[in-house]
């Protein structure tokens, strides 16, 4: 593929209508991800905020609506600062309530289950609410046509009802879990604008059944393999139990792809529309293909360190004239070099797999998700204006420091 | 380049698009650099901004390379696209970092963090865990003590199932006289657990509830079983005055505070920290000295002389080389030549001692470690 800019996009027969494309090569996503990557090595994790600004800058340049590239305006600096403010309220909530539990779990259960549990338990409305903090600070520094994006303020309202809705759908075994992903996004969108125009959700919970059939047969293909084994011989089960492991991943992959397409179908701001056709076979097939690619890979480079190690080991055990070579100081642990390899190779590893799931799965989605989407109603987008600047002190502190996952 | 967004321009001019920050709509806009103000220049159809070359700023990380975005700096909203790099050479300053504006709140909170971190792990959480360590029941402070010595079981081993336990019944004997001996000369003797641990390694230590672990190692080194009881009756110290308990319970709560400064990739390094922290057993200085003094009053009336604690102390420093870092909180404070002294200062004019073991109950003792299990009997 030619370095030069990917062709103009030929422009849409009807001008109300924003066709929405993603424009960023993979090889200088792999650059900017592997340099970044080593850099937060090197620095023990503290590049990470300036990793995480410039991949996400790098990302929204990419996606274009109508030929005009969202822009990430955060700054690394006040992710740090967001972090700082995050650690010293946590470090008092882990340090004392996790002794405190942990005292108590002993002393009246004698173990530490109880503590983990709790502690467990405990940091979940806090994960929650960091989860829409977070999401706060990405849209506030998320910016189209040069107007801002925004979230309003709400996090503790999201927390205690995404434990609601999660509690609801444990409950009913998963049945309810629509209504979940339905009533969180709403509660989102609503409070989700773009400059001074508004986002709604419309839309019912029960519409998201049907991104769940999949789901469902692939569970029910499950409960049949339980039913099966207990009732008759295990070799029976063989089939449907092939079938669940086969349907379920797929399933997930569906719910979320289709749901998506609906929920954003559904969506609203004035008279502007969105529509969606994304490919769920083609998301399961960046899933399936990204991960195998990134295992093998880096399957093949273990591979190679390990039997260099041992060929290198080998050498210099003749070059010393020293008896045959003995694989047991291999494992022993407490070479100086090997530690060296060991961390070298951990932290290689640690680096390689990012960039590989930077460059074969995220990418390729959001490219998938960017080129099936179209905007509707674009004649009402010239009468939005500005909103002004959310400050957010916090950024994304909660969510950094609780490695609530976010890949970008 | 025939973007059907950006016309083809006059020479030396350029065309390009301007988002003012307001209104949603690129402003076409024909944009030139005029030398003698020294200033790009942007002329719309309405308004014509005048933008010094030393403050033009590039956007970086764009994913389309042919495209350029420049902001002003100072201003945050206004954005100007143009479809090629040709400007660049023009804008001396165009890659210029952005500077810190927030550089004292940033100082503020680093040092908030760093501070509160540093207190509420080096200073409340032992504070709260010396308290706590008063109150939590022996069944409760044992079952801690489990936890903990599964812990460094795994830790020390490759194995899933961990450094087995030394179980040969003849030299668990010769132990449990040896036990015997020290806990008959204790006024209240507490409720112990010996483990005997398969591992090379010269130590010993004591865990919460009266567990305690000697290694392998250590019987290797030592040359006679009463250097093996000083260290028996050090640990013994130890665990009356529940120094474990309290070592158990900051960790608890430190480590986590500890790990939360480091992201995830560090994580797993953090863990290592946790388990080698458990092992080296850093007691304060205090908690030794009154571990030690605790040893030769219990050897003394065991009729074992103190100076043992010494022999064993000087053996440690002869294999200084050998067993380093994690090795052992015998090396730590207060410095090992004079704990040597005060053990050997510690042994009564005319002391006699008694014979502790037979010589074959010290070859059993040896020997202990012959046969091995996942499971400690002892329990
Ligand atoms: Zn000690």
């Amino acid at each position: 593929m030619p370095d030069a800019a990917p062709a103009p996009p030929t422009p849409p027969a009807n001008p109300n209508v924003l066709a929405g494309e993603f424009v960023g090569l993979r090889r200088h996503l792999f650059w900017l991800a592997f340099k970044t990557g080593i850099l937060t090595v090197l620095t023990l994790g503290f590049y990470r905020f300036w990793m995480k600004t410039r991949l996400r800058r790098w990302y929204w340049s990419a996606i274009r609506i109508g030929g005009i590239p969202l822009e990430y305006v955060g700054d690394p600096i006040e992710k740090l600062l967001g972090f700082l403010v995050a650690v010293v309220i946590l470090a008092f909530y882990i340090g004392v309530v996790n002794l405190l539990l942990m005292f108590a779990s002993f002393a009246l259960f004698q173990g530490n289950f109880a503590a983990y549990l709790l502690s467990f338990l405990g940091v979940i409305p806090i994960w929650f609410y960091a989860q829409y903090r977070a999401r706060r600070y990405v849209l506030a520094r998320t910016r189209w046509r040069g107007l801002r994006f925004g979230l309003e303020p709400a996090a503790w309202g999201y927390a205690w009802r995404s434990l609601l809705y999660w509690g609801l759908t444990l409950v009913s075994a998963g049945l309810l879990w629509p209504l979940m992903t339905f009533r969180l996004e709403k509660y989102k969108t609503d409070r989700t604008s773009w400059g001074t125009a508004r986002l709604t959700q419309g839309g019912r919970w029960t519409m998201l059944y049907p991104s769940a059939k999949w789901l469902f047969i692939g569970i029910v293909a499950g409960l049949a393999t339980a039913v099966i084994a207990f009732s008759s011989s295990p070799d029976n089960a063989l089939l449907p139990g092939l079938a669940a492991i086969l349907v379920l991943p797929f399933g997930l992959v569906y719910y979320r792809v289709d749901s998506l397409r609906r929920l954003t179908e559904t969506k609203k701001m004035q008279e502007i529309t969105l529509k969606m056709r994304p490919s769920s076979l083609r998301v399961f097939g960046i899933y399936v293909g990204g991960y195998l690619f990134a295992g093998i890979l880096l399957g093949l480079i273990m591979g190679l360190v390990f039997f260099v190690t041992i060929g290198a080991f080998l050498g210099t055990a003749e070059n010393f004239g020293t008896d045959t070579f003995d694989p047991e100081i291999l494992f022993q642990g407490n070479h100086p070099v090997l530690i060296a390899i060991g961390v070298a190779t951990y932290f290689a590893v640690f680096l390689l797999w990012s960039v590989l799931m930077q460059t074969y799965v995220t990418m390729p989605i959001m490219r998938h998700y960017a080129s099936v989407l179209e905007l509707h109603g674009a004649d009402n987008i010239k009468d939005i204006r500005q909103r002004p600047r959310d400050e957010h002190i916090e950024a994304e502190g909660f969510a950094e420091a609780l490695d609530v996952g976010a890949s970008i | 380049m025939s973007d059907a967004l950006f016309p083809p321009a006059r020479r030396d001019h350029h065309t390009g698009r301007f988002f003012d920050g307001i209104v949603p709509m690129p402003i076409k806009a024909e944009v030139w650099v005029d030398a003698s103000q020294r200033a790009l220049i942007i002329e719309t159809t309405d308004i014509t901004e005048t933008w010094p070359l030393l403050d033009v700023r590039l956007i970086p990380d764009q994913a389309d390379k042919a495209r350029l975005v420049l902001r002003l700096h100072g201003d945050p909203l206004r954005r100007l696209v143009l479809p090629d790099h040709r400007l660049l050479p023009d804008l001396p300053h165009a890659t210029r970092r952005a500077p810190v504006i927030q550089r004292s709140k940033l100082f503020v909170w680093a040092a908030a963090a760093v501070a509160s971190v540093g207190l509420i792990a080096f200073v409340l959480v032992p504070l709260m865990a010396d308290q706590l360590a008063e109150f939590i029941p022996p069944e409760g402070e044992h079952a801690l003590g489990e936890v903990t010595l599964e812990q460094i079981r795994g830790a020390l081993s490759e194995n899933v199932d961990g450094v087995h336990f030394c179980t040969k019944a003849p030299g668990r004997s010769a132990l449990d006289q040896m036990q015997n001996r020290l806990t008959q000369a204790m006024d209240a003797p507490p409720q112990l657990t010996v483990h005997v641990l398969d591992h090379p390694m010269v130590n010993a230590f004591a865990l919460p509830g009266g567990h305690i672990v000697l290694f392998k190692g250590l019987i290797d080194k030592a040359a006679d079983p009463e250097e093996i009881a000083a260290v028996f009756a050090h640990e013994i110290g130890h665990v009356v005055s529940r120094d474990p308990t309290r070592h158990a319970l900051r960790s608890a709560g430190s480590i986590g505070v500890l790990g939360l400064l480091f992201g995830d990739f560090a994580g797993g390094a953090m863990m290592l920290l946790l388990t080698e922290q458990l092992i080296a057993a850093q007691y304060s200085r205090d908690a030794e000295a009154q571990a030690d003094v605790f040893a030769y009053q219990v050897l003394q009336r065991a009729g074992i002389s103190p100076a043992e604690l010494a022999d064993m102390f000087e053996r440690f420093r002869s294999l200084g080389g050998e067993i380093s870092g994690i090795e052992a909180h015998f090396m730590s404070h207060p410095a090992l030549g004079d704990r040597i002294a005060q053990a050997r200062a510690a042994v009564p004019t005319g002391f006699e001692s008694r014979a502790l073991l037979s010589q074959s109950q010290w070859a059993d003792l040896q020997t202990i470690c012959d046969q091995t299990s996942t499971f400690d009997q002892a329990q």
